[in-house]
């Protein structure tokens, strides 16, 4: 029943070296994709606890026919580890639904916003603005918004590194990845640095695109760089304060300026086997717990009987 | 440390919508009406005319760009969005939960350390001639 909490703390460990290791476009899928595994095994093992510590008092193990009694006998659940699991099943999902909410809520004032935006080319909205600033929104059609400011502090050929980048975003959904791994993080908070390691590896994976796409890893580079000096003077104060961790700039010139990460399949098939071992371990809980409820239902009957 | 610039490929291959983005992005950079002729200047890379002419008439049709006859040719110029949209949209950045709504945002908050990676890469100037 430890298993997937166990398996998130190591997980917790190394993801954000592992994510650096990968390719981006593999790291951002594997990793998401593990921690909703490890996330719904959590949740998971929480509920059964909870679950098997209340059915251990009477009023609730009437419910399903099973002894109160034989329950404890068998498997006692100790009240303190019973009460954090029930605990922790109503905060974590309290936690989840309200990542849901406020993301439904941006989604709606941003759908709201686009409109009377004016058409788009193919996504993008350019927006009369002395400030510099590129960004995606997320949607069912995206959108990328780029102020006039950025357009002007960039020549033409590093104007199209970022139209690339960002492209890049709303082709692969990325926020799609955020969201989820966030949703993660909500049900186990052990996933914090998955989300964190998702967050660097959309950009990695947007910037890697615009490489290939431009066929010049240094002028991305250089656009990252004179975008970063160009946001830098206008966007102070309060707006620094609504990102999260935003120091990016430096890891990813480096990787730019570095020859793009191989695949490497060792790292993905073991990360595959960390989320098929997750998967088993609560086939295990589910299982047991099951047979556990059926001894003390049958030796109900056999009393009663 | 010596950045050294790679050859790149061919220019030519953009994605589906690429060239209209970055036409749109000259005339908004502009501010002013332009001729295809100078949109196709101003983009370089071997583009042909007919090529440019097309990406801005489409956007033209979708309303994107206006245009009026200037001798043979038209200009085109870039319609603002209406500054309604424009208020919303800043309203948007400025109370926006980071998080969900303001995605992925090109770029970073600055740190010390980067003071000198940004000057090498930047040191060549606009065109990277070096």
């Amino acid at each position: 029943m430890l298993a997937p909490f166990a398996v998130a703390v190591i997980f917790a460990a190394g993801v954000r070296r592992l994510a650096r290791a990968l390719p981006p476009a593999h790291a951002v899928r594997l990793v998401s994709a593990t921690s909703v595994v490890i996330a719904v095994a959590s949740g998971f093992a929480a509920a059964v606890a909870a679950f098997t510590f209340a059915a251990q008092y009477s009023q609730v193990a009437a419910l399903g026919d099973w002894s109160a009694l034989s329950l404890r006998r068998i498997d006692p659940m100790w009240p303190a580890v019973g009460t954090v699991a029930a605990g922790a099943v109503i905060g974590c999902g309290v936690a989840a639904v309200f990542v849901v909410v406020r993301y439904v809520r941006a989604l709606v004032s941003t759908l709201r916003a686009f409109r009377g935006l004016g058409a788009d080319a193919h996504g993008l909205v350019v927006v009369e603005d002395a400030r510099a600033d590129a960004f995606t929104l997320p949607g069912v059609t995206g959108r990328v918004v780029v102020s006039t400011a950025m357009l002007r502090a960039l020549p033409p050929a590093e104007r199209r590194a970022l139209l690339a980048h960002e492209a890049s975003h709303l082709r692969h959904r990325h926020h799609v990845f955020l969201l989820i791994t966030e949703l993660s993080a909500a049900a186990n908070p052990l996933l914090r640095p998955a989300v964190d390691a998702v967050r660097f590896g959309v950009e990695r994976w947007a910037d890697e695109d615009a490489a290939t796409e431009i066929g010049d890893r240094c002028l991305v580079a250089r656009a990252l760089a004179r975008a970063s000096t160009a946001a830098a003077e206008p966007l102070r104060g309060e707006r620094y304060a609504l990102r999260m961790n935003a120091r990016t700039f430096g890891p990813r010139a480096r990787a730019l300026l570095a020859p793009p990460p191989r695949p490497r399949r060792m790292l993905a098939a073991a990360l595959a086997a960390v989320a098929v071992v997750t998967v088993a371990s609560s086939f295990v809980v589910a299982s047991g717990t099951e047979s556990r409820f059926d001894q003390a239902t049958i030796v109900t009957t056999a009393v009663s009987g | 440390m010596g950045i050294t610039r790679r050859p790149g490929k061919p220019k030519a291959s953009r994605r589906p919508g690429g060239l209209e983005q970055e036409v749109l992005a000259v005339l908004a950079a502009a501010g002013e009406p332009l001729t295809p002729a100078q949109v196709q200047e101003a983009l370089g890379d071997g583009l042909a005319y007919t090529t440019v002419m097309t990406a801005m008439s489409r956007l033209h049709a979708k309303g994107i760009l206006s245009r009026e006859r200037v001798g043979r040719a038209f200009a085109y110029c870039w319609l603002d969005a209406s500054t309604l949209a424009a208020r919303r949209m800043h309203r948007l950045l400025e109370t926006g939960d980071d998080r969900a709504a303001v995605l992925a945002r090109f770029v970073a908050e600055l740190g010390p350390e980067d003071g000198q990676l940004l000057e090498e890469l930047l040191a060549d100037g606009p065109d990277g001639d070096e």
